[in-house]
């Protein structure tokens, strides 16, 4: 059986390998004729630019239906949500220059800084301009030239992002590797490793040290990407994935002692024991840098540094002003125990209706006014009656990647013993039920045999 | 004839390790944000130095970057002259080895 497991595993390894080593037969075409966008790649690839319009990679939202309190027939996401790990979207913060700081420096600034755009068409546009907008290098050229990608003014004064639409470029084409992704997915939450917490480095992950890469486990197909239920990922191309497919069955273990555990505990519960990167932030407080400019005060830990929360997840979502997270029970025959990366973020409420409010952040970006910010983001937004005072949010991050290796993963001690991970009873578990689930009895014998073959 | 060589060569980083080891011991670890006016990659690639000009004092600072997310980034021009960034490096002598090196950013 685990040689099997072995096979599949060796198996999802190899497809990874085998693809990245394979020169893109149209090569000899784009270094003959040159690249001149989208189009290009259409010659032989009909279709591609017009089939991305439609995903979430474009579009920063999509029809969710597993979230309390949204209307089931818009469309939410990046491009208009509003919550306290980025205080904003990119609707407010859409890319701009902020005005000058006391130093008289300005720069660039804005969420959809993370579109593969050119501004120019931006989130969610559409029509053949939109389609050659479409920068394809930066998920599938090896040889990017990122200097290249930037915000400049235009002769007309418009914002645009540049690209690297070089002969070289295109030139080396391939499935995106793990770097590509990162160009945008690395310093999502205001900085490396902020939101996620977690390290796909070589070293740092046991699928990447197999050369397993992002786009192995998420098969895309016609750019659409598959994706789990992060209770604060709600956008999605229609696609879902767990950790159980291709690679790993329900019951992966050859010993029943941990497949018994799976109709209730998530895999990642016992995988990623581990989570990481900023756990608070208050928007109402901006910092002033060495440089002159203001950042919200976050306060963050290094990846892999703190521990998860636990809670039941039936894989829908609440949703509050104060508070979006799983939902879930014990006694609801669909949840599983899930781990978490808990955030609780410090923005400004709108008296009037209680509705958290977002923040335009070129204010105070440059001045460290965030009461400026929010009134900039409401004059965008249309909202006139509004009074803003400071609160508190509540926000549940799933902790999905960084599997740890097998050695550490979670084993009986770690949550059978009285100190272990797990709070029972805040997860619903009587005093009796408490009493059997932390007696040694459950693991004594198999513990000590571990013990013995150990020493 | 070779196998003895790979032992001493192996030998020779076990004693270059251990010899980090007691060294860092008494390095400093220090804290600086600034743009960066220059960076050299080492012929070998595997290894670059980078001017920053720290912010607070306006001096100008050498560091040694060897780790390979970092040194990618530079290579692929992720990180260039004129960004600014952020960074915590060993001061060991008149050696500064970057430890982390992150470019800044808002939200
Ligand atoms: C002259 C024709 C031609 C041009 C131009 C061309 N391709 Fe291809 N491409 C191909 C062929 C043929 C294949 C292999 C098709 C297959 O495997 O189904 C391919 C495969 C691919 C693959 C799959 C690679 C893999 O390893 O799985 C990607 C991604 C791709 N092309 C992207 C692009 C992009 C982006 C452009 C524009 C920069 C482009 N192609 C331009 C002919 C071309
Ligand atoms: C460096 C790239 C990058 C920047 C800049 C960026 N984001 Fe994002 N954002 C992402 C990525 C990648 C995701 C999806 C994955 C994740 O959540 O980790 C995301 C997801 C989100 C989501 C959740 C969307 C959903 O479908 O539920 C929100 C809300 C969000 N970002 C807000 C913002 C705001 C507000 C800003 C600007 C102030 C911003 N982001 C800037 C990369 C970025
Ligand atoms: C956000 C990243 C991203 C962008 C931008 C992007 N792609 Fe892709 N593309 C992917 C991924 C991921 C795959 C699947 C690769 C795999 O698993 O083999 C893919 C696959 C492909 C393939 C091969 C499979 C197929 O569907 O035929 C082609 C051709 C392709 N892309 C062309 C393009 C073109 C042309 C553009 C620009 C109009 C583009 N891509 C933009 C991520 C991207
Ligand atoms: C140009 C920036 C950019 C690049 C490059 C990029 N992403 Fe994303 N990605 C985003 C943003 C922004 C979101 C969130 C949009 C939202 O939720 O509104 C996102 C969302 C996602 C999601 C969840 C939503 C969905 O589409 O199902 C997955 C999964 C994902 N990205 C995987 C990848 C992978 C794998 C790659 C590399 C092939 C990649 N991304 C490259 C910016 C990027
Ligand atoms: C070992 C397989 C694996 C690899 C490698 C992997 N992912 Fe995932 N990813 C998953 C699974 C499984 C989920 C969904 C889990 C769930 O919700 O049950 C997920 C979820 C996500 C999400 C949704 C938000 C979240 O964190 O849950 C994003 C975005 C994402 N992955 C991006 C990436 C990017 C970018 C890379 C490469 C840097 C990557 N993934 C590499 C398996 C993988
Ligand atoms: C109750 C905790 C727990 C849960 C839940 C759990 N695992 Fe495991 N798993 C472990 C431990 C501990 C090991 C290491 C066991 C060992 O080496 O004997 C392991 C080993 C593995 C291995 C390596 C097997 C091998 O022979 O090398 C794989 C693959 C795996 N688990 C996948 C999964 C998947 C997929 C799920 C969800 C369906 C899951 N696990 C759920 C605790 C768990
Ligand atoms: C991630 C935490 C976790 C790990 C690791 C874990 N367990 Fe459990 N175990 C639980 C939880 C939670 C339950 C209760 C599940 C339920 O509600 O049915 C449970 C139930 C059990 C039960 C059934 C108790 C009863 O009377 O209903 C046994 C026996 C058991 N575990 C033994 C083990 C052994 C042996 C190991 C190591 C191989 C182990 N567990 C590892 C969390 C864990």
């Amino acid at each position: 059986m685990s040689g099997k497991i072995a096979a599949i595993m060796l198996g999802c390894a190899l497809l990874a390998t085998t693809a990245v080593a394979k020169e893109h037969p149209g090569k000899e075409q784009i270094l003959k004729d040159g690249y001149q966008g989208p189009k290009t790649c259409e010659t032989c690839h009909p279709g591609k630019a017009k089939e991305f319009l439609g995903t979430v990679h474009w579009k920063h939202a999509s029809k969710v239906d597993h979230v309390d309190n949204l209307n089931p027939n818009e469309e939410h996401g990046m491009k208009n949500r509003i919550y306290t790990m980025c205080n904003g979207n990119d609707i407010v913060n859409n890319l701009k220059e902020v005005p000058p700081n006391a130093l008289g420096k300005t720069k660039f600034t804005g969420c959809n800084t993370c579109h593969p755009g050119d501004h120019a068409s931006d989130v969610g546009s559409t029509g053949p301009q939109a389609e050659q907008a479409i920068d394809c290098l930066i998920c599938h050229s090896s040889k990017y030239d990122f200097s290249k990608r930037k915000p400049i003014k235009d002769k007309n004064g418009n914002v645009v992002m540049t690209q690297d639409r070089s002969t070289e470029a295109a030139a080396n084409i391939g499935r995106p590797s793990i770097k590509n992704c990162m160009v945008c997915h690395e310093a999502a939450g205001g900085g490396a490793m902020i939101k996620r917490g977690f390290s796909m480095a070589k070293d740092a992950e046991v699928h990447v040290t197999k050369g397993i890469i992002c786009v192995d486990c998420h098969q895309v197909k016609n750019h659409k990407f598959p994706t789990g239920r992060d209770p604060n990922n709600w956008a999605h191309d229609g696609i879902y994935m767990t950790c159980v497919g291709e690679c790993h069955t329900s019951k992966p273990h050859t010993d029943a002692d941990y497949n018994r555990h799976t109709d209730k505990i998530a895999c990642q519960t016992c995988h990623i024991p581990r989570t990481g990167g900023a756990f608070s932030k208050d928007f109402t407080k901006w910092e002033k840098q060495s440089n002159g400019f203001y950042e919200p005060s976050t306060l963050k830990r290094e990846v892999n540094e703190t521990a998860p929360v636990y809670a039941w997840y039936n894989l829908t979502v609440s949703n509050t002003p104060t508070f979006i997270g799983p939902k879930g029970s014990r006694t609801d025959g669909k949840s599983k125990i899930y781990p978490f990366k808990v955030f609780q973020g410090k923005a400004y409420f709108n008296k009037k209706n209680g509705q958290l409010m977002s923040m335009d952040f070129a204010p105070p970006i440059s001045n460290g006014d965030s009461l400026a910010g929010v009134a900039s983001a409401a004059k965008i937004l249309g909202i006139k009656d509004y009074e803003p005072v400071p609160g508190w949010q509540t926000i549940y991050f799933g902790s999905n990647h960084q599997v740890t290796p097998k050695n550490k993963a979670l084993t009986c001690a770690n949550c059978h013993a009285v100190n272990g991970v797990l709070d029972f009873k805040e997860l619903g578990y009587a005093a009796k039920e408490i009493e059997k689930l932390t007696n040694p009895e459950l693991y004594f014998e198999k513990l000590l045999k571990l013990q013995q073959e150990d020493e | 004839m070779k196998k003895i060589s790979s032992v001493i060569i192996v030998f020779a980083i076990m004693l270059a390790a251990s010899l980090t080891v007691i060294s860092t011991a008494s390095a400093e670890t220090i804290k600086i944000t600034g743009v960066i006016s220059k960076i050299e990659i080492a012929a070998d690639q595997k290894s670059a130095i980078a001017v920053i000009k720290d912010n607070k004092s306006g001096e100008s600072i050498s560091i040694t970057i060897a780790d390979e997310l970092t040194l990618d980034k530079l290579k692929d021009k992720r990180i260039l002259e004129g960004d600014e960034i952020r960074t915590k490096f060993e001061k060991e002598g008149d050696k500064n080895t970057s430890k982390m090196f992150k470019k800044t950013a808002g939200c």
